[in-house]
């Protein structure tokens, strides 16, 4: 089986020199649903950036589907265009995802430079929306929304170009407990249709049944952790020790 | 769930000319990393104060502009390449590169009057803007922003115009990094032909625009929440040390020398 991810020694520094990723390796599989746990600064987000191509490794190699990830083969205009269709990225600040002048342009922005028919376009923003229960909005500001309704746009946005990984940075943050909830759901039910979910959190107690790995960052930036997620989760002392509980 | 998002796109992009976002990304990443160049040193290195570190810029400035000896001029770049031997690596790098740009810059300006036979004149001033630009990069190198608009005070600056230069260059940094997120955000979306692109770029204007009216809104509040009235009191320690002293005596040094290099 082609593994979706595969980082093999991943180093990563600041332009300023500041270390973020150090000896990084992990493999995903098609289908899986991995955590990334870890104290603030531990390097989670730029692990999540590095995975979308937002950020490119000091050393290491880092392989999408078996297709080496470099600095150069992102300058290809088309293998950049067809690995970003591929792994879909919703921030950790939905704010800066939201940048059109209604709901339904958000949401179509990226289908309609796919080369849909405008009639493609509505179907699929209209089945996102439904399916994110915010139909209501679509003629709505993106910028005016609540916080919640902000996060479900963005993740509207990036799941109507039916990316086959989803990768989401601290997706619970500034959620109220119903939109948590609702996000869980989601994030469920889009593993059972085969999507792979990667996630870096914090809010264990919302994500407990979404996934079934989870990688412990240190503070130190190297991973101290690999593993089934109920086994690491039940280890308490591992989790307080390492500032994670 | 619907059938679509069950099932793999058959989608093959297509190429575009246009590099608009990535050189967009590439020129914020490049003031942002010239804004952290500047913070991501230890405060009050080398343990001189910054208003004697600033007063001695100007000062070393001010007389290699008006000096005309070559002796003088030497021994003011001798001092630097004294200093640039101590610092890191990368700052030597960003010294060498800026002042060797800029003074390259000014000899192929100079060029037709180097011809014309007025050599000597020429190479002073390009000698002169080497050092000016060495001086003021080696400065920049060993404090930090907020250092530098503290020692503001000093020429009588109002409090207040502080402040507010404080929170501008901290706002340039919150805005840079929240543009570039916006703009990373478009790029990720950006998987294929985009006809409106001017479109997408002046949502990202107005995000930018509304963000900022909140956030100064918030700062606003938060100020008045702390007893704000519109009166800004600045504090600063003025603590002299022994490398102060000492870097003193190396500048009232300067000024004989270029009274010596005056009379001879």
């Amino acid at each position: 089986m082609i593994l979706v991810i595969q980082l093999k020694n991943i180093y990563y520094s600041y332009e300023c020199g500041v270390l973020a990723l150090k000896d990084v390796s992990v493999q995903i599989k098609p289908g899986e649903s991995v955590a990334f746990i870890g104290p603030n600064g531990s390097g989670k987000s730029t692990l999540m950036k590095l995975i979308n191509g937002l950020v490119n490794q000091s050393s290491g190699s880092y392989d999408f589907e078996g297709q080496k990830i470099t600095p150069k083969q992102l300058q290809n205009d088309i293998f950049s265009k067809s690995f970003h269709k591929k792994i879909g990225f919703i921030f950790q600040n939905s704010e800066v995802q939201l940048f059109c002048s209604n709901v339904y342009d958000e949401v179509a922005f990226g289908i309609r430079q796919m080369g849909m028919s405008e009639d493609e376009v509505r179907i699929r923003v209209y089945d996102i929306l439904r399916l994110l229960k915010v139909e209501h909005l679509k003629d709505r500001q993106p910028y005016h929304l609540s916080g919640g309704e902000k996060r479900k746009i963005a993740i509207a946005s990036v799941l109507v170009m039916n990316p086959e990984v989803l990768v989401f940075d601290e997706p619970m943050n500034g959620l109220d407990p119903e939109s948590k909830r609702f996000l869980k759901k989601l994030m469920i039910e889009l593993n059972e249709a085969g999507k792979t979910i990667l996630c870096s959190t914090h809010d264990f107690e919302y994500v407990e049944d979404v996934f079934k790995r989870v990688v412990v960052f240190s503070k130190d930036h190297a991973i101290i952790r690999d593993g089934d997620y109920k086994g690491i989760m039940d280890d308490k002392k591992f989790l307080f020790d390492n500032n994670i509980i | 769930m619907p059938e679509w998002l069950l099932k793999k796109d058959d989608y093959a992009a297509k190429e575009e000319k246009n590099r608009f976002i990535n050189k967009s990304i590439l020129s914020i990443l490049r003031m942002l990393s010239k804004f952290q160049y500047g913070s991501k040193h230890e405060s009050n290195r080398f343990k001189i104060n910054a208003i004697t570190k600033i007063v001695t810029a100007i000062l070393l400035v001010i007389l290699v502009s008006l000096s005309r000896s070559f002796g003088f001029l030497l021994i003011i770049d001798v001092y630097l390449l004294l200093i640039i031997s101590i610092l890191k690596s990368e700052e030597i790098n960003h010294i060498i590169r800026m002042a060797g740009i800029v003074s390259i810059f000014t000899l192929i300006v100079l060029l037709p009057s180097i011809f014309m036979g007025n050599a000597n004149n020429s190479i002073l001033i390009v000698i002169k803007t080497l050092t000016t630009i060495t001086i003021v990069n080696i400065t920049s190198s060993i404090s930090q922003w907020n250092e530098t608009t503290k020692t503001l005070k000093l020429f009588f600056i109002p409090d207040i115009f502080i402040l507010v230069l404080d929170i501008t260059i901290k706002y340039i940094i919150i805005f840079g990094e929240f543009s570039l997120n916006m703009l990373y955000a478009l790029k990720l979306r950006s998987v294929g032909k985009n006809k409106n692109k001017s479109t997408s770029v002046s949502g990202i204007i107005g995000t930018m625009f509304i963000k900022s009216k909140e956030m100064a809104e918030d700062m606003y509040g938060a100020m008045e929440c702390r007893g704000f009235t519109g009166e800004y009191k600045l504090h600063g320690k003025l603590s002299f040390r022994l490398n102060d002293m000492v870097c003193i005596i190396i500048d009232i040094g300067f000024i004989a020398s270029y009274f010596y290099f005056v009379r001879v």
